[in-house]
């Protein structure tokens, strides 16, 4: 017996003007499987939604048609409806006649608003229910790094109630944080004794990660701690292994004494027997990379720091100055009101050593004059790279990396700390150039994250939504080297057979595989190849 | 289906694109049909025969931006499915032209518009 399938018809309060509904519900009438056809405007609004619910229960409705606006916003509001009404919330599709439909054209539209009617009934006819499941998940997360970020995360997941790991390659916490960030109101050494006395968390130190396996809630991880391999299990993962700094240098100038990273700098500016203050300082900004807002910020704390103690004076010589962070144009203005001088210019300017001091040669742009200046210490640029364990370590979760070599793509439709595979989240440099307003940003979003989906040890998950028929599998592995979230693996199953299975926890529903797979054994709810063509068979026939 | 356009569209780039001409109240040819598929990389060498079995004067295949896929390759994939189907077409000496994939961004309702004028520009060329 043909499914009884109900139309809802919403002209979104009079807005679609040049359609005649009465026209459109004669000819939907007559579609196969329709048994109600309503007409209730706003649909979307509490009365128009108990109005939609009565009718389905009334009318014994099994699958639901809602003609009206675009799914992009209203889906999962009708979605909602169907699930209050005790049906299954895939049964339903809906027609866009609004946004695709009558405002784009003019004039009559009637005819295009049956046929986009008829097209999501013939897809509604085919659909089949999707279940949900509970799939219970470990509670345990682990943090790889051990630098601010990562103690920052540890601590902020252990209050959230969540047993942690921090696993950290050098043998101490707390390293190399400081290095360009300045972590104001922030003690590191304070943090770490935290950790240490946690309870919550575990500190693996010195350790690394060898092999990882498994999906979100289910991670297998190999490590190696002090020539012992450990298995472990975990819910989540976050990276957050930082970054590591690199002058842009001459080889020739490497060696003098006088060219200093911006760390050595703030190591002079804090020793109270230095004897020789330099009197003329120069600093390097945002030649060798583009990407230098944390350089920046070190440039103007240090060139601040460097006026003020020992009045000295400075030069700042610059392509640009990038102030897209928090407080750093304030900063920019006090450095330029204390007499900081920024030089501008297209061309890295001509660095040479010269009995002792800093030969610099530039063309300022501004001036367009030649500027020849003899410092006593030059601060070099420094260039911002992934840590040295990125490569490695995003080999070993088959993850992405961008074209800068750190985590995470420039691509825009990714939620910045979430990877491409569920479950694995990055922190702070790891991800690139980000200061600290930033990274406080990324720990507080991924503890949320973390904790929405393993706090209660149960995520809510569609069940087969996509799915491999063992029957028709042939183990090509097509699917598992195309899958972009890694959430198909092979399994053996009776019988000895060997086939791809789908992972319900890991699977983002993108469908590649199943347009994929030579074998068409992966069917995927909703846009199986039948509901497709059966749109497609659908258009022109009126 | 005579002379319907048939428009595969992700639903993380180009169907949001059509909303917003919608919204933008912009105007295309009526005979434009929008398919929503969760990626492009679901479009398959079977739904764009089907079209043109069915009649269709050509089918575009919308997705998301080069480098920025919601699920990373599922556009550069769907790519070379209708480079593919442009030669099969060229194979049955029909115009290869009328089938085609473009890339665009769920904020960009002016090249939606322009992309489906482009292909009723090229439906005219071909003389159907």
């Amino acid at each position: 017996m043909e499914t009884k399938i109900g139309v809802f018809i919403c002209n979104c309060s009079g807005t679609l003007n040049n359609i005649d509904f009465d026209a459109v519900v004669k000819k939907v009438v007559e579609l196969p499987g329709v048994t109600s056809i309503k007409f209730i405007s706003p649909l979307c609004l509490e009365e128009g939604k108990k109005k939609m619910l009565s009718c389905i229960r009334e009318e014994n409705i099994e699958k639901v048609v809602v003609a009206a606006c675009s799914p992009e916003f209203k889906e999962h509001v009708f979605r909602e409806v169907l699930e209050n009404a005790g049906l299954n919330g895939h049964l339903f599709s809906m027609a866009n006649i609004k946004e695709q439909c009558s405002w784009v054209h003019e004039g009559d539209v009637t005819g295009k608003v049956v046929e986009l009617i008829k097209m999501a009934v013939s897809r509604t006819r085919l659909l089949q229910p999707v279940k949900m499941n509970n799939f219970s998940v470990n509670r345990e997360v682990l943090v790889v790094g051990g630098g601010f970020e990562a103690i920052n995360a540890a601590l902020q997941l252990s209050r959230a109630g969540l047993r942690t790991t921090l696993l950290e390659r050098e043998a101490v916490l707390g390293t190399g944080t400081t290095e360009l960030e300045n972590l104001c109101g922030f003690d590191i050494n304070a943090m770490v004794m935290e950790v240490k006395g946690d309870e919550n968390i575990e500190i693996l130190a010195p350790a690394e990660v060898i092999e990882t396996s498994g999906k979100i809630g289910d991670f297998n991880v190999r490590i190696r701690k002090g020539g012992e391999e450990i298995s472990r299990k975990y819910g989540a993962l976050v990276i957050a292994t930082g970054y590591q700094t690199k002058l842009a240098l001459e080889s020739k100038l490497k060696s003098d004494v006088n060219i200093v990273s911006q760390e050595k700098l703030c190591h002079m500016l804090e020793d109270p027997e230095l004897r020789i203050r330099p009197r003329t300082i120069g600093f390097m900004l945002d030649f060798a990379d583009e990407n230098s807002r944390l350089p920046t910020l070190a440039t103007l704390n240090n060139a601040l720091a460097a006026k003020r103690k020992w009045g000295s004076e400075v030069y700042v010589f610059c392509k640009n100055v990038k102030v897209d962070s928090e407080r750093i144009e304030r900063l920019y203005q006090e450095a330029r009101d204390c007499g900081v001088m920024f030089l501008k210019s297209d061309v890295s300017p001509k660095v040479a050593a010269e009995n002792g001091k800093i030969k610099i040669e530039a063309k300022d742009i501004f001036l367009g004059e030649d500027i020849n200046l003899t410092c006593d210490v030059l601060v070099a640029e420094e260039c911002l790279l992934p840590a040295e364990e990125t490569e490695a370590l995003s080999s070993i979760l088959n993850i992405r990396r961008d074209s800068r070599g750190f985590y995470q793509d420039e691509n825009v439709h990714l939620y910045p700390v979430a990877s491409e595979k569920k479950g694995i989240f990055f922190i702070g440099g790891c991800r690139g150039n980000l200061d600290l307003s930033r990274v406080l940003t990324d720990v507080s979003s991924v503890v949320v994250s973390i904790y929405k989906l393993l706090s209660s040890g149960n995520i809510l998950a569609e069940v087969e939504r996509v799915k491999v028929d063992p029957q028709k599998c042939v183990a090509c592995l097509t699917c598992i080297r195309i899958c972009p979230h890694n959430a198909i693996q092979l399994v053996r199953v009776d019988g000895g057979k060997e086939v791809a299975e789908i992972c319900d926890l890991a699977c983002e529903a993108c469908g590649i595989c199943a347009a994929m797979c030579p074998a068409k054994a992966i069917t995927f709810q909703g846009y199986r190849d039948e509901e497709i063509l059966a749109q497609v068979e659908t258009i022109g026939e009126s | 289906m005579n002379n319907c356009i048939v428009a595969f569209c992700c639903e993380h780039s180009a169907y949001p694109a059509a909303d917003l001409a919608g919204k933008l109240k912009l105007h295309y040819p009526e005979n434009l049909r929008i398919i929503r598929v969760p990626c492009a990389g679901r479009v398959d060498l079977i739904h764009i025969l089907k079209a043109f079995e069915k009649g269709a004067a050509a089918v575009m295949v919308m997705g998301c931006e080069g480098g920025a896929c919601h699920h990373m390759t599922g556009n550069t994939r769907t790519k070379e499915r209708v480079k593919y189907c442009n030669l099969l077409l060229r194979e049955i000496e029909a115009d290869g032209r009328l089938v085609a994939m473009f890339n665009l961004s769920p904020n960009a309702p002016h090249k939606f518009v322009g992309a489906v004028n482009e292909i009723t520009k090229r439906i005219k060329e071909s003389g159907r």
